[in-house]
């Protein structure tokens, strides 16, 4: 429950529930005929009584008998010799209230307690602490389902973000350090490319850094980190190594998940370009069209080359976190054609409001 | 000394002539950017060493070393490969972890001339092609074939071979009616090759399931498989029973 007010209704809840049984237990003993006023007077102080003793004690012995460790036959004797305890208790307690107005209540205000009103009494009390204790039972498998689905959404919220860790760590080891080899051989060739080689490869870490899992980026943003990755990419491969990325300002804006795209690229890389003896382009398109954002992510392969292993492994990858994030709203598609390999990501068109008034 | 030095990469191969450019015994008489290239270099150029890229475009390093075989001593140069570093520390090879320093290069190279000319060169050598060949094994099931042809590098993807004869020490491949020679025994060959797709159905033979078009009689209770192209290769009785287990 939230915080104590709750916790206030909910008991104020109870001891309505109990008051009108004491005014229904009124209303019977009136009708069975005892007077209004000695009826009234006699059960609703029993009923209230009666509502807190079982409040307390039900509660821990339905605690001490699970419901699902138990067996059956041991939680009905547990809790029936409980409630026949309760029960002959509050009948004492009965007895006494009843001596008790006798004694001092005006005439036509009390009532007798006879033999057939105490085993009624007696009847109605098991009874009642019976369906204290189913509440109670209710209660308590509502509140494990309750913790079971919040276990479940905390650890599908780690999971998460272990995937983005592991994506991030993932960012190829190979790409690193050939980075570091190409700034070792700048050094002395081009030191001021070297500078400027050390600081995209700053800013891309930095970048990549900053993302968080539960977080989605704009487009834009994933962008800008594929084409960090791309420049420092330039570097080592030279002409070789051609991009062209095309998104509408409408695409730019939509929100996605953080590192979808930086997989495709390392993998259009190592796989496409890296294969290549002659140039190769990578080509990014995004558009928007109605509620959908299109993403294609294509490259130039050596047709003679085998499809390589492993590559499958970063787009089953890809294909799995759109499907976490958005099921089967969204889709991954790829294939390769002769000398292009192509793959087109369709994914809900998000805006994210709350983002974009932030950077405003 | 000469010296080739292999490498997709510009810088890479700038790094490299820089530091070697310190040392006036070293005389580098090529530079590759390909596989390829590699292979037809260290063919034509006969080099005392080479300094070897592993991931390269067309050909990796160690395809490289399988195609040129044991004729140069080699060390490595890769950025990071897990599997190639247990390869170099087994079999006692050289190699360089990118970027590196002129030490660990300087290191490399007093290697090499301690053991030009030597017979130490040749068992290094050989480790070298040991190393090619497990890594061969790691990327099994096979999925092209290499063949070197003088200097040029023929590649014949799997799904295009017929079939495989033995032929003393060689095995001759045949794809699309052409056959090319290539020095590996024909168990090894058939260890290699997905057994999904390819089946020894004679001691000296290797078939692809694919280009079976049908089964004849032959002779007296024999069999033989028509391809597709008309060859006709002989089945063992063994052969004959995997076959007929295959099409059950």
């Amino acid at each position: 429950m939230h915080g104590t007010i709750s916790r206030w209704y909910a008991a104020l809840l109870y001891l309505l529930a109990w008051l009108m049984l004491g005014l229904a237990t009124s209303a019977l003993l009136a009708a069975g005929g005892a007077g209004w006023g000695a009826s009234l007077l006699f059960a609703v102080p029993l009923a209230i009584v009666y509502a807190n003793a079982t409040a307390f004690s039900a509660y821990y012995v339905c605690r001490a008998y699970p419901i699902r460790q138990k067996h059956p036959a041991a939680i009905v004797g547990g809790i029936g010799m409980t409630a026949a305890c309760a029960a002959a208790l509050w009948c004492a307690i009965g007895s006494a209230w009843a001596a008790l107005l006798r004694e001092f209540a005006p005439s036509g205000m009390f009532l007798e307690l006879d033999a057939a009103r105490l085993l009624t009494m007696f009847a109605l009390g098991v009874i009642l602490y019976g369906l204290a204790a189913a509440v109670n039972y209710l209660l308590i498998e509502a509140e494990r389902v309750r913790r079971l689905e919040t276990q479940e959404l905390e650890t599908r919220l780690m999971a998460q973000d272990a995937e983005l860790r592991m994506l991030r760590t993932q960012v190829d080891p190979h790409f690193l350090f050939n980075s570091l080899n190409s700034i070792s051989a700048l050094t002395s060739i081009d030191p001021a490319a070297a500078r400027a080689m050390t600081l995209r490869l700053a800013d891309f870490f930095r970048h990549s850094l900053g993302m968080h899992a539960d977080r989605k980026v704009p487009l834009e943003r994933e962008l800008a980190l594929v084409r960090d990755f791309l420049a420092i990419e330039q570097v080592r491969f030279g002409e070789r190594l051609r991009f062209d990325a095309e998104a509408t300002p409408e695409a730019c804006a939509c929100l996605v998940p953080p590192m979808l795209l930086q997989p495709l690229v390392e993998n259009a890389v190592k796989h496409g370009i890296g294969q290549l003896i002659e140039p190769g382009t990578i080509r990014i398109r995004a558009q928007r069209a109605g509620s959908l954002l299109r993403i294609v992510v294509e490259n130039d392969v050596d047709p003679d080359a085998v499809p390589a292993r492993g590559a499958g492994v970063g787009l089953e990858n890809v294909r799995r976190r759109l499907a976490a994030a958005y099921g089967i709203d969204a889709s991954a598609h790829w294939g390769r054609e002769e000398h292009l390999f192509r793959v087109e990501l369709a994914l809900p068109a998000e805006t994210g409001d709350i983002e974009a008034k932030q950077e405003a | 000394m000469r010296v080739i030095i292999v490498d997709d990469e510009l810088l890479a191969r700038a790094v490299l002539r820089e530091h070697l450019a310190a040392y006036p015994d070293v005389d580098i008489v090529g530079e590759c950017a390909n596989g390829f290239e590699a292979v037809k270099a260290i063919a034509e150029l006969a080099p005392d060493l080479v300094f070897l890229d592993i991931q390269m475009p067309k050909l990796d390093g160690f395809e490289v070393v399988e195609l040129a075989a044991a004729k140069a001593q080699y060390v490595f140069v890769t950025a990071y490969d897990q599997f190639a570093l247990r390869a170099f520390e087994v079999h006692a090879l050289d190699y360089l972890l990118k970027p590196f320093s002129r030490e660990r290069l300087e290191q490399a190279l007093a290697h090499a001339r301690a053991r030009l000319g030597s017979p130490q060169a040749l068992a290094v050598a050989s480790g070298a092609v040991a190393a090619a060949q497990e890594a061969a094994q790691r990327r099994t099931p096979l999925e092209r074939i290499l063949i070197r042809d003088g200097a040029r590098v023929q590649v014949i993807p799997a799904a295009q071979i017929d079939y495989i004869e033995a032929q003393d020490d060689y095995v001759q491949v045949v794809a699309a009616g052409k056959g090319w020679l290539k020095s590996q025994r024909l168990a090894e060959l058939e260890e290699q090759l997905d057994p999904g797709a390819f089946l020894r159905v004679h001691r000296s033979y290797i078939v692809s399931l694919a280009a079976i078009e049908r089964i004849d009689p032959s002779g007296k209770d024999g069999h033989c498989a028509v391809l597709r192209g008309g060859a006709r290769i002989p089945v063992s009785r063994s052969g004959y029973q995997k076959l007929k287990e295959l099409m059950r």
